[in-house]
């Protein structure tokens, strides 16, 4: 069975199919769980879609988690950070960096 | 008593009966925040989890330390059963002394006894506890003192901001941008693109907490007013890896800067309103250089919500006095202000020597001048004790008038954030309105129209009422 992780979204319908850049935290129990991070990734809103992903669960900016969780394929890691301004916001910055990329591979 | 550290408070909580000591294993990630959040719900003790999962013994974690009016008072070296009125007067009347602080040698400061920086530097190797179900991460910065300085003013602020492990060396946090940290980033360190050091530090004296929460105005020094409430200066030392002083005793200094151009999740979390309210995304990054920490080390959470939980109640003391003051700078006939735990610093009671329309506006016009954190006021005459919320609903059920008697304002740029009755627009906006209700009589009635309170003190004579208490035993009552 693959990992999981968490990512956060505004609304559950912002999560996209794709080729993102996203920040995901570690679900792994352990001393190291939840830790960030800042990956490109394919990602599949239905697993069934990407059956040898690990899981990826979503939740909205109130905590609450979507009732399926994704796919996602780790491509490559990036830095911790996204560049900005402090108080910016980081999911318009991702928003930007991810409508560059293809929808699907 | 004047304590210099969280050690030795709990064990004066200790032997009060105020601190239970939890020797059972429990899981930093959710069941500490749970049985917290529980505690306070139950007004319950202050708690010291001894066993951590996962992590080696010694490695700690404490919620509530200051989380009931009782363990404020012990704070303040006054009774536990010190009234919430005493414990103010106390508070003002120390705030008049200032002390400044003690700058001690590394030797002599607890909180050097571990170093770790550069690569060695891992927030993995603390029990940064996971709070609520659906928070954002794991919250190392709760019940914390953030230090900054401002290069040009020579000054110090402490501030108490949300602060979130998001890898081993880095954190991410979010201080309002109407704070005086982020003012002070923007003014001195934003425009020539620098990082701006800062410490966050966990487990100080409980007074240099509670003070980390006052609205104290910009250059002035939290620690020394700390020096003044506990009457002995704060012993500081200086920090590892960049030019800041923090408290020697502190249980863990984490030391980093708050970078000008790169930028991380922070959020979402459960706040100190009593809800999680898609506050996430908007804060600011930190690049941990490094942390210092005493041996067995705790880490000081307070599993916020809906109150009372030392967030509340603190805010509650500090944010009291220092509306007080500015009311009476700005002609309010002040007597007494009340800002009662259970409405989390966004309602707000002013008692007043003489009401009135004039009054209110007044006490609105203060409220919304700057930035602002209340939206609710409620003025009421000086017969009403405001500490006494059922005379304070009382006043206002039948003393303001929905028409006359409630005036509001709109500002932008200004509110609260936190505030969960702001639609997301507003909050994106900082758009707020704030409220004031008088609950005062018109001091244009005349007197012999002016309604009689029907109460034991205000509608009988003095005689009857000295008859009626002296004879009280005599009627078979007790």
């Amino acid at each position: 069975m693959g990992k999981e992780w968490q990512t956060f979204v505004r609304k559950f319908d912002d999560m996209k199919d794709g080729e993102l850049d996203l920040f995901i935290k570690d679900l792994t129990p352990g001393p190291t769980k939840y830790n960030t991070r800042h990956v490109r990734a394919k990602v599949a809103k239905s697993t069934d879609a990407q059956s040898d992903g690990d899981l990826l669960w979503i939740r909205s900016e109130s905590g609450m988690t979507a009732l399926e969780p994704c796919s996602i394929k780790i491509l490559e890691e990036l830095p911790e950070w996204v560049p900005g301004r402090p108080w910016e916001n980081v999911l318009d910055i991702m928003e930007k960096i991810n409508k560059g990329k293809p929808k699907v591979r | 008593m004047v304590f210099k550290d969280h050690r030795d408070f709990f064990e004066l909580l200790d032997k009060e009966g105020e601190l239970v000591r939890i020797v059972r294993e429990v899981d930093w990630d959710l069941e500490v925040g749970a049985i917290g959040r529980r505690v306070y719900e139950r007004q319950g003790p202050c708690l010291l989890f001894e066993k951590i999962k996962d992590y080696p013994k010694g490695f700690r974690i404490s919620n509530g330390t200051t989380g009931t009016w009782a363990r404020v008072a012990l704070a303040m070296g006054l009774p536990k059963n010190a009234s919430v009125r005493e414990i103010y007067r106390v508070y003002e009347e120390r705030l008049k002394v200032k002390i400044p602080p003690r700058i001690v040698k590394k030797e002599a400061a607890p909180c050097k006894e571990n170093i770790m920086t550069g690569d060695d530097v891992d927030l993995f190797k603390f029990p940064s506890p996971m709070i609520h179900d659906g928070d954002g991460g794991r919250y190392i910065g709760t019940w914390d003192i953030v230090v900054s300085k401002d290069p040009d003013r020579h000054w110090t602020n402490w501030g108490m901001y949300r602060f979130m492990v998001h890898t081993k060396n880095w954190l991410t946090g979010w201080p309002q941008t109407t704070s005086q940290l982020a003012l002070m980033f923007k003014e001195r360190y934003l425009p020539k693109n620098q990082p701006m050091p800062v410490a966050i530090v966990l487990g100080a004296d409980p007074i240099s907490h509670i003070m980390a929460t006052a609205p104290i105005g910009i250059q002035e020094s939290e620690v020394e007013y700390v020096g003044g409430i506990r009457g002995e200066p704060v012993e500081l030392v200086p920090c590892e890896t960049i030019d800041l002083l923090v408290p020697a005793h502190a249980e863990i200094v984490i030391e980093g800067e708050l970078l000008p151009d790169k930028i991380a999740p922070d959020g979402p979390f459960g706040e100190y309103p009593g809800y999680r309210s898609g506050t996430m995304c908007e804060g600011v990054a930190v690049k941990v250089k490094a942390v210092t920490y005493r041996s067995a080390p705790i880490v000081t959470m307070i599993s916020l919500g809906v109150p009372p939980d030392d967030a509340s109640i603190a805010a509650s003391l500090t944010a009291a006095v220092s509306m007080k003051n500015g009311l009476l700078r700005r002609g309010v006939p002040v007597t007494e202000v009340y800002v009662p735990p259970e409405g989390v610093t966004h309602l707000i009671v002013v008692g007043v020597k003489k009401g009135g329309a004039d009054i209110a506006r007044k006490v609105l016009d203060y409220f919304t001048a700057r930035r602002v954190m209340t939206n609710k006021h409620i003025v009421v005459d000086e017969d009403v004790d405001v500490f006494n919320m059922a005379e304070v609903l009382h006043a206002f059920a039948t003393k303001c008038h929905p028409g006359r008697g409630i005036a509001y304002e709109w500002y932008e740029g200004r509110a609260n954030s936190l505030t969960p009755f702001y639609s997301p627009e507003e909050r994106k906006r900082l758009k707020g309105v704030s409220v004031v209700f008088d609950s005062t009589w018109p001091p244009e009635w005349p007197k012999d129209i002016v309604p009689v309170k029907a109460s034991f003190r205000t509608i009988y004579s003095q005689e009857t009422q000295e008859r009626v208490i002296m004879n009280w035993e005599k009627y078979g009552l007790k």
